[in-house]
């Protein structure tokens, strides 16, 4: 298995600068997943890895070794393509051989490797059929077992589960966690879903504009977004973000805005590093929104607000609520509330984020 | 649902006779009403049925007549190909002449080369159709995957050439073919064809290629297949109904061309079976029942591959004329 | 044994094309793949040339120092063309177009120009000879240009007429083809049984080698045998009538040569057109008609809103070819005239020039005609697809 490490990698379609100094590493064994949204330059950055696509400027390592100029083939990688890419007139078989063909090995390890994915995959009935008679996770499955008979140094999935029905896609997502822990292999997933991103990886990238926005565990990037992109993209439903100025009096700090006064303490940002009237964004995630609760200290003061919509999700509900002409979406236990009716909310701050509007960054601890 | 906690206007026993007593007299009237309007009805649909069928009957006149328009010259030489050598010239109309034989059927397959021109025709147009299949399939998958300077400008030469006429090229080719001493040859023959559909299939076949994703070939490159591998071993078997196509369309017009070879083929020996037609049509008098007799014999076998792949074949030149 | 001769002589033919192909995919190669070495220059300037001169010299007027000089240069351009600016970049695309576009720059570029050359010489039975041994023919200016416009190119027949000619054949052509076409097309497209007999049996004229084709119906033309005059005599006797208004057989091939040709050819030419028009028919979604029905639209009406308009864009790209094929069809007039004693009343420019060329031997003169008509067809396409592109903006 293989480390592989991303050095500034810039990449430019003639004037288009897709990528723009990207620095990634995967460490070996790891699950890293790449989320962003289309067009950020994932896939690209993935394609490079393959050989697929030619490198501007950069380096790609895989095991410490420069492999910008190698051929796809002599990168001891395998790919899972979006569109599955399963040769047509081909079997199952003889597309899962196919590169150990080309490779020459002995025909009985071919197919013994060969079986032993199947079985791995529960494929191994539909080995003599073609790829056309195959259901859609079938010829995922086969995909996925195309890459692991090659035993390659480092698995490259590019949104292999986009093209499956939601049902399909959350049983192959567990599939494929669980032939991560078999395989103990070294992944770089690309996506654009972050629950899977969330689900899947032991680390997470998260691209924007080709360039890498945060990196770190699924955890650190949902708990402590470093910036406005990251905190609105990662975590469902969208996190609640209230624009405003800070007012900083006598060592104590204020968010205001129209609507909204909220008391910002110590304990969630450093009130030396904040300026009077600095216009600042204040983040908090619809489950962190508590509605009609007493009083406490990790909470802040009451606010006001009066029910828009109500969504009931069953044991949850959602609750569009007007704080004077600011729309927040509070995530609640169920107990049928009326749109209509006025209600208190209180902030959690533990789990309140503060950014600047200017740079976009975090600044809240 | 009742909800015994309200209360009606009426028991449900008082509810229950007052709708069957409704439902009785609504039966009543609908029994009083159903047979003038079913007659109705009837009547309508009748009349329109009549007009629909004599509308579809008028069309299975108009297209029977059409139909019978074009396949009548065939049928007439096979007709006249079957008379007896002594009724050739008669203006008896029917299909199967009395004293049907196949004399002119023997007399041509002895007393001329028919065969020769036959066995001729097949070589040139085979060996055409593989040079320019070979050619356009590789110049093809190269437009249709690869960036590089000037395909834009490659893909205008290729579509400006058609407008060239053919006929315009049979003189120089013929002066060039006879520069070399290569007239009365199959060589000659070969050269003069070989790229005459070429533009033509690297149309058809780029746009084939166009429709298999790219992603096959970047598998085959990730499972380690070098570029042209990649396009041998993936691509290729992919487009065999393309290449089917290109095939057929190179050796139609190949082995349907006449005026080339009217100047290049001199000799009998050596002439193509468009050649040897001609030339026993030209003498009317004497080799008409066997001019008859060698169409039906190249025919009936064009006849046979055109419809059978008539289908591929149309979408192929429909596809190539709109994007065109 | 004569059989095996021809296979053994077109197998060695085919051998010689593949070793040529790749003689020149590894002439690229090397030039593609070792562009920056040191060596590059040098072994290929030594190898490159020597070679050439070996192969080529008979063809090229023998083994002098010129061709070898010719070569040396030639070799000197190419290779620093790849090495200052091909950079061996794109290799697979370039090797991949280089047999197909060589081909076609030596069977159809190549012979375009020698067409030119020759209308500005004089090329004709007297000088072939010479021309064949040599390669001198005389240089003679505009003369063949002049020639063209003056003289004629068959017995008797002005170039005016010919151009009269071809616009009444191309005219009368299309117009047929489009509206049988059409009207075939629309008749198909009805819900009715047997659509795939017919069609089947409607394409039959276009299956059919257009050689056998174009002679059987040459031979139905035919006075007194052919179908069409033992018709026209039969009609005649059932209705007096008719023969009293001179309907009645006729020297078809004689008399009437163009009218034949041009029955022969709308014969020929309907089922493509059926074809193309039928597919457009079949792609308009069947929605527009259940809606023009609601807005209570008559038959024409449906025909003149919805069908024209959705047909246009299929039918127009084979218009535009089937004008083009007709205005350049040789085959079919030469077929039906081109016998010994064949009458030139129905020759249009294309084959005037053919005959031009091969029964009268006027090699120059049809070279320079061709130039002619090259030059007028392609001032009216390109004046055409303008006013195509004017339509489009509107």
């Amino acid at each position: 298995m293989a480390s592989v490490e991303f050095k500034n990698i810039v990449k430019r379609f003639k004037e288009n600068t897709v990528l723009n100094g990207v620095n990634v590493n995967i460490k070996d064994k790891e699950f890293l997943v790449i989320v962003g949204p289309s067009g950020c330059g994932k896939s690209t950055l993935l394609r490079m890895l393959a050989g697929l696509e030619t490198v501007t400027d950069g380096d790609i390592l895989i095991d410490g070794e420069r492999v910008n100029e190698y051929h796809p083939s002599k990168r001891n990688i395998a790919m899972v393509f979006q569109d599955y890419a399963l040769y047509p007139h081909m079997t199952v078989a003889e597309n899962m051989s196919f590169s150990l063909k080309l490779k020459k090995t002995p025909p009985e390890e071919i197919e013994a490797r060969v079986k032993e994915a199947a079985a791995t995959l529960q494929i191994t009935q539909y080995l003599a059929r073609k790829p056309q008679a195959l259901s859609g996770g079938q010829r995922q499955r086969v995909a996925i077992g195309r890459a692991i008979v090659r035993k390659p140094k480092v698995f490259l999935f590019d949104e292999p589960l986009s093209n499956l029905d939601a049902k399909l896609r959350e049983e192959m997502r567990v599939e494929i966690a669980k032939l991560h822990q078999r395989l103990n292999a070294t992944i770089l997933y690309v996506t654009h879903d972050q629950v899977e991103a969330m689900t899947l990886a032991d680390r997470i990238v998260i691209m924007y504009n080709g360039k890498v926005q945060q990196e770190g565990t699924p955890m650190e990037v949902y708990s402590k977004p470093e910036n406005l992109f990251v905190a609105g993209f990662i975590g469902s439903p969208t996190m609640n973000f209230l624009r405003g100025k800070a007012s900083v009096k006598a060592g104590k700090a204020e968010f205001t805005s129209k609507d909204i006064k909220i008391a910002l303490p110590a304990s969630l940002i450093d009130i030396k590093a904040l300026k009077d009237g600095q216009e600042i964004v204040v983040g908090v995630r619809p489950d962190d929104i508590s509605v009609d609760v007493p009083a406490k200290d990790s909470l802040t003061e009451n606010i006001e607000g009066k029910i828009d919509v109500s969504e009931l999700l069953g044991h949850r509900e959602n609750l569009y609520i007007y704080i004077g002409d600011t729309r927040v979406l509070a995530n609640t236990d169920a107990i049928g509330r009326e749109p209509g009716s006025k209600v208190k909310l209180r902030f959690n701050y533990a789990n309140m984020h503060v950014f600047d509007k200017e740079t976009e960054k975090r600044i809240s601890k | 649902m009742i909800d015994p906690k309200k209360t009606y206007a009426m028991t449900p026993e008082e509810l229950s006779e007052k709708y069957e007593s409704t439902k009785e007299s609504l039966d009543q009237l609908r029994g009083m009403l159903m047979p003038f309007l079913k007659s109705q009805y009837e009547k309508n649909r009748k009349a329109l049925e009549r007009k629909e069928k004599i509308k579809k009957l008028l069309i299975h006149l108009v297209i029977i007549c059409c139909c019978f328009i074009c396949i009548y010259p065939l049928l007439r030489i096979f007709s006249i190909s079957l008379r007896p050598g002594d009724k050739l010239f008669s203006t008896d109309l029917s299909l199967i002449p009395d004293g049907a034989t196949f004399s002119a059927y023997a007399s041509l397959l002895k007393n001329t080369n028919f065969l020769r021109w036959l066995w001729n025709s097949l070589v040139i147009t085979v060996a055409t159709s593989f040079i320019g299949v070979s050619l356009a399939s590789t110049a093809a998958y190269a437009f249709s995957r690869f960036r590089f300077p000037g395909k834009k400008i490659g893909m205008i030469l290729l579509l400006s050439s058609q407008m060239i006429p053919a006929g315009m090229l049979i003189l120089p080719l013929f002066l060039m073919i006879m520069k070399m001493n290569l007239m009365n040859s199959y060589l000659g023959m070969i050269i003069a064809y070989s790229v005459s559909s070429l533009p033509f299939s690297i149309w058809i076949l780029k746009g084939y290629y166009d429709t298999i994703p790219r992603s096959l070939e970047e598998a085959a490159l990730v499972d380690g297949t070098s570029e042209v591998e990649a396009f041998w071993r993936i691509i290729l078997p992919l487009s065999t109904p393309a290449l089917s196509i290109a095939f057929l369309f190179n050796f139609t017009t190949a082995w349907n061309e006449y005026l080339v070879a009217r100047v290049v083929l001199f000799s009998s020996q050596q002439y193509t079976w468009t050649l040897g037609l001609f030339e026993l049509q030209g003498q009317y008098l004497t080799q008409w029942g066997m001019f008859a007799a060698g169409s039906m014999l190249v025919t009936i076998p064009v006849l046979i591959v055109f419809l059978y792949s008539s289908k591929w074949l149309i979408s192929g030149l429909t596809l190539g004329s709109v994007k065109g | 044994m004569e059989l095996l001769k021809s296979l053994y002589e077109v197998g060695w033919f085919l051998l010689l094309i593949i070793a040529g192909v790749a003689a020149l995919e590894g002439y690229f190669y090397v030039h593609f793949k070792f562009y920056d070495k040191k060596w590059f220059f040098p072994a290929l300037l030594l190898i490159v040339p020597a070679a050439c001169w070996g192969i080529f010299g008979n063809m090229l007027g023998g083994h002098t120092v010129a061709l070898w000089l010719y070569f040396f240069l030639a070799e000197g351009l190419i290779a620093l063309f790849f090495r200052h600016i091909v950079r061996g970049q794109h290799t697979v695309p370039y090797m991949l177009i280089a047999p197909a576009f060589i081909g076609l720059a030596l069977l159809l570029v190549y012979p375009f120009v020698f067409e030119f050359y020759l209308s500005f010489h004089d090329l004709k039975l007297t000088t072939i000879m010479a021309w064949k041994e040599t390669g001198q023919i005389p240089f003679v200016w505009f003369k063949q240009y002049v020639n063209v416009f003056t003289t004629s190119p068959l017995n008797d027949v002005s170039i005016w007429m010919l151009l009269w000619r071809t616009f009444l054949w191309t005219f009368t052509n299309v117009f047929f083809h489009v509206l049988g076409g059409f009207a075939l097309a629309l008749l198909l497209n009805n819900n009715i049984k047997g659509k795939g007999i017919y069609r089947t049996l409607l394409v039959i004229p276009w299956a059919m080698p257009q050689v056998v084709a174009v002679l059987a119906m040459r031979g139905e033309f035919h006075a007194e045998n052919g179908f069409v005059n033992i018709l026209l005599s039969r009609l005649a006797e059932w209705w007096p009538a008719l023969a009293n208004m001179g309907i009645g057989p006729v020297q078809w091939l004689s008399n009437y040569p163009l009218t034949t040709c041009t029955i022969i050819n709308v014969w020929l030419g309907i089922p493509f057109m059926m074809v193309v028009i039928l597919g457009g028919l079949q792609s308009i979604s069947k929605s527009y008609y259940d809606a023009a029905d609601i807005d209570g639209a008559t038959y024409f009406q449906k025909l003149r809103y919805i069908t024209l308009p959705l047909v246009k864009p299929v039918a127009m790209p084979a218009i535009t070819l089937g004008t083009i094929w007709t205005f350049n069809n040789i085959n079919v007039i030469y077929l039906v005239t081109g016998q010994a004693g064949g009458t030139e009343k129905a020759d249009i420019l294309v084959s005037a020039m053919y005959k031009a060329a091969f029964t009268y031997n006027r090699y120059s003169y049809s070279a320079a005609f061709a130039i002619v008509i090259f030059i007028l067809l392609f001032s009216i396409s390109v004046f055409y697809l303008h006013g195509l592109d004017a339509a489009k903006e509107d």
